[in-house]
């Protein structure tokens, strides 16, 4: 897939790239429909209740159900709202979400673009969705959008530092920027070649700092429903509403996808003898496994406070995670060089 | 950190354990027999005595009585009897003083409906609610016995 | 200088975490608060003048409504005054029924109060699991009283109901049950290093300004005071048992917490001693005159409910209606020293204190 990046741009290039730009578009849909499904499934479970099961089969339909009551609901845009803003902000929230996909590859083979800056790539335009929340909270004229969305922007530049910085040992370890190299990297057969052993500082900030990029519990201070009732989207109605849970939900496709990546080895099996099965099972299950942690710390963990979430990011983060880089350079300094 | 973990567990644990939701309008719930709920009204047992009117704490019975059709007896008869179920707080209050156990409660819950008309029933509505009704009425307060069961 | 406005946030009476109706106006200079302006009365019913036109039996069914979640302390405050002016007898079997359902109360109450304080917190679970455990007492009282939250179940001189057969050993196997979901809910939440960095340190303050204030229950006991009804001024049958009276140190957030935790433990000690001493039969209603008139005069009497020392003050005319009736609620009393608490906090911890008090909305209001 990769090829046809590299062609020349024709007509019947740029068709099939927007094809397949299509059918992605409908495969991260479908994952975000069963996502909020089976998020829902899952916290219903832990909390002895059985989850949606009303709605098709096993309530499978549950969210096309809802998603369906989205389109339809009214669009109500607040009389002494920014207009302008207030309709730009889910667009700009969305766009960086299912743009930053683009790097993520899944096997050897199946990929999409192959950038060599793949990791800056994803940090520098995972970044704009934060000014999206900020203008949507501005824009909405609602006090409690605003506090919403400024503690969105405080907390999603605080903790964009220390998830970079996380990663650079990573980079260090396998020499380069590109999603599919430091794939590569990881290749020896056994799950302790992966990056989350030797990398363990790093796999721990990361995950923290990842699950604080999301706003999602216990970092889900943007639109923590006891204080701030629904946050910075608490006048978005209908499909805006709707754009604004969407990002959120390719988001933790993306992340997980990229933990995959950067530290569970990608599509690499645990052990040798595991090789048979295709790659691309072992990915999904890496993927399946991280997708289920961010809904199991959803069920048990209460929210941190704001000042909390600052002091955590700057003063334990993002020195644990500088130091993991001068660990990672002094031993590849010492023992490999 | 151990404090988390522990958390952790413990959702893990209940994930696999048994649910306790009910799924209720597929299944009825069954209350226990001496459930408070929508009063059976028994037109034959009432002496127009007006003690449950009188008890009432949000003053949603109404009734009235007629001379009795036969001339021989002296105590009346009821003709009307309304129940407003958009103030009664089922209380028990009324069966509770209710002499002959004229008006007694049954298990029924189900109130809600889509006009506050529906809500009031009369006489015709009580009579025929008949099913589930409570056997024990326990009825301490009423006048002719007095004091404990 | 950077100017600053500050702003005025309106939190409720529709908002998540008010339970119910009832609404703080908050000037906030960013995130932290300089002044807050609690507004209650919007789930006003008046109760007590209500009362005025009604004899004392028809009283109790409201008061069920007034602390809807501890319905039968309520409902023993009123029957309470109204004995000790008429000077009644009652049974023992019904003062035994009577205790046991208040201890259970206490539990359900103290759950309540569990469940909904992590949801404020933000942890979603812990208000199922608390539920599910709340059920079991909430049937046990649909079975003995015929209702799950308004159970108007003590009558003036004893109670409506003796236990149906079986009833008993329900609430004895209660106990061991409770005893280890009570250790569950210790995994799960009280060890939590986040909850515990949200809760601690959080709305302070000593004993004189409890006492000031007229704080009762956890909210005063959290300072070191040790000061609950049931040993200090023992009603009831409360004198015959063993039971320790958990108390604080720092006046925070954490240690109305732990308080409350250990209060459900102790309730399930009295529930079991009470199980032990209850006599097997008996009447459930003492002798009581056919219409109930009280002597004039006037009488206040008091008892612990979960929330604190709930008070029944009534003039009596010598009618069968009360000439004024007033509830010392605690929930109201307990309220009045968050504005002095909410100063300076944040957005967060005014959630984080308002639950923390324990406050329903009904008994606030009444």
């Amino acid at each position: 897939m990769g090829a046809w990046l590299h062609d020349s741009l024709t007509w019947s290039d740029a068709i099939i790239i927007f094809l397949w730009a299509v059918v992605f578009l409908f495969v991260v849909l479908g994952f975000v429909t069963y996502a909020i499904y089976f998020e829902r499934k899952v916290i219903g479970w832990m909390q002895l209740r059985i989850g949606p099961n009303r709605v098709g089969p096993l309530g499978m339909l549950q969210t096309v159900a809802d998603i369906f009551k989205l389109l339809i609901k009214e669009d109500t845009i607040p009389r002494k709202a920014d207009r302008l803003l207030f309709v730009l902000a889910p667009i700009l929230c969305y766009v960086p979400a299912f743009t930053v996909l683009a790097v993520i590859p899944y096997t050897e083979k199946l990929y999409f673009a192959d950038l060599n800056v793949g990791l800056l790539y994803y940090a520098a335009l995972s970044g704009i969705s934060t000014l999206a929340i900020v203008l949507g909270g501005w824009a909405s004229n609602n006090k409690y959008a605003l506090l919403g969305g400024m503690r969105s922007a405080a907390q999603m530049i605080s903790y964009e530092v220390p998830l970079v910085i996380s990663v650079v040992g990573v980079i260090l370890l396998s020499g380069s920027l590109n999603l599919r190299d430091i794939v590569d990297a990881q290749a020896g057969g056994w799950f302790w070649d992966w990056n989350f052993l030797p990398q363990i500082i790093g796999f721990v900030v990361f995950l923290i700092a990842a699950v604080s990029e999301l706003n999602r519990t216990p970092f889900d201070l943007p639109e923590a429903e006891s204080e701030l009732v629904a946050g910075y989207h608490v006048e978005y109605s209908g499909f805006r509403f709707a754009f604004f849970m969407l990002s959120e939900y390719v988001y933790v496709y993306a992340i997980a996808a990229l933990t995959t990546v950067l530290f569970l080895g990608g599509w690499h099996a645990p052990a040798p003898f595991l090789d048979f099965v295709p790659g691309i099972i072992w990915f999904l299950l890496k993927f399946a496994f991280i997708v289920f942690f961010l809904f199991w710390i959803r069920a048990t963990f209460p929210r941190i406070r704001v000042d909390q979430l600052m002091g955590l990011g700057w003063k334990v983060l993002l020195p644990v995670s500088l130091l993991n880089v001068f660990l990672t350079a002094g031993y590849l300094e010492l023992f490999v060089k | 950190m151990n404090g988390l973990v522990q958390g952790l567990g413990v959702t893990l644990k209940s994930m696999v354990s048994k649910k306790v939701t009910t799924s209720y309008p597929d299944e009825p719930i069954l209350m226990p027999d001496r459930f408070r709920g929508i009063q059976h009204f028994i037109p034959d047992l009432c002496i127009v005595c007006n003690q449950c009117a009188r008890i009432c704490p949000t003053d949603c019975i109404t009734l009235t009585g007629k001379p009795n059709p036969d001339p021989t007896k002296k105590v009346k008869v009821i003709d009307t009897f309304d129940i407003n179920f958009e103030i009664c707080i089922l209380c028990d209050l009324c069966t509770e003083v209710c002499p002959t156990e004229a008006i007694v409660m049954t298990n029924h819950f189900e109130l809600s409906a889509f006009s506050r008309d529906d809500l009031f029933k009369d006489v015709q509505w009580l009579t025929d609610n008949n099913t589930l009704v409570r056997q024990d009425n326990n009825n301490i307060g009423a006048p002719a016995k007095g004091g404990a069961k | 200088m950077i100017r600053t406005e500050e702003l005025l946030l309106n939190v409720g009476p529709q908002h998540p975490s008010t339970h119910g109706v009832f609404r703080i106006v908050v000037k906030l200079d960013g995130e932290v608060i300089t002044e807050a302006t609690p507004v209650m009365g919007y789930l006003h019913r008046g109760t007590e003048k209500l009362a005025e036109q009604l004899n004392y039996t028809q009283i109790i069914p409201y008061t069920d409504r007034m602390d809807y979640v501890s319905a039968m302390t309520n409902n023993y405050v009123l029957v309470h005054a109204v004995e000790t002016m008429m000077n009644l007898e009652i049974p023992e079997r019904a003062e035994f029924m009577r205790l046991i359902v208040m201890e259970l109360q206490r539990i359900a109450s103290h759950l309540v109060w569990w469940g909904t304080y992590l949801l404020d917190i933000g942890a979603m679970s812990p208000f199922l699991y608390a539920f599910r455990d709340r059920e079991i007492i909430i049937n046990l009282f649909n079975e003995l009283s015929g209702a799950r939250l308004t159970y108007n179940y003590m009558r003036v001189g004893g109670v409506k109901w003796d236990a149906p057969p079986g009833w008993l050993d329900k609430v004895r196997d209660f106990i061991p049950y409770m005893k280890g979901k009570l250790r569950e809910y210790d995994k799960l939440v009280s060890g939590n290093e986040i909850f515990l960095a949200r809760i601690k340190g959080i709305g302070r303050y000593d004993a004189a300004t409890a006492i000031n204030y007229g704080l009762s229950g956890a909210n005063l006991r959290c300072t070191g005071v040790d000061w609950d009804l049931r040993k200090a001024e023992p009603y009831s049958l409360y004198n015959r048992f063993e039971f320790d009276v958990p108390l604080g140190k720092n006046g925070d957030c954490y240690d109305r917490y732990v308080i409350r935790l250990e209060e459900i433990r102790q309730s399930l000690r009295i529930l079991e001693q009470a199980l032990e001493q209850m006599p097997s039969g008996g009447e459930t209603m003492g002798k009581v005159p056919r219409a109930i008139r009280p002597p004039a005069g006037e009488v206040y009497v008091r008892i612990e409910s979960p929330r604190g020392e709930i008070g029944c003050h009534i003039v009596s005319k010598g009618k069968a209606e009360p000439y004024r009736l007033k509830f010392r609620r605690p929930s109201f009393v307990n309220l009045q020293i968050l504005p002095k608490l909410l100063v300076g906090e944040t957005m967060t911890n005014l959630i984080t204190i308002l639950g923390g008090v324990d406050i329903v909305v009904g008994e606030v209001d009444c």
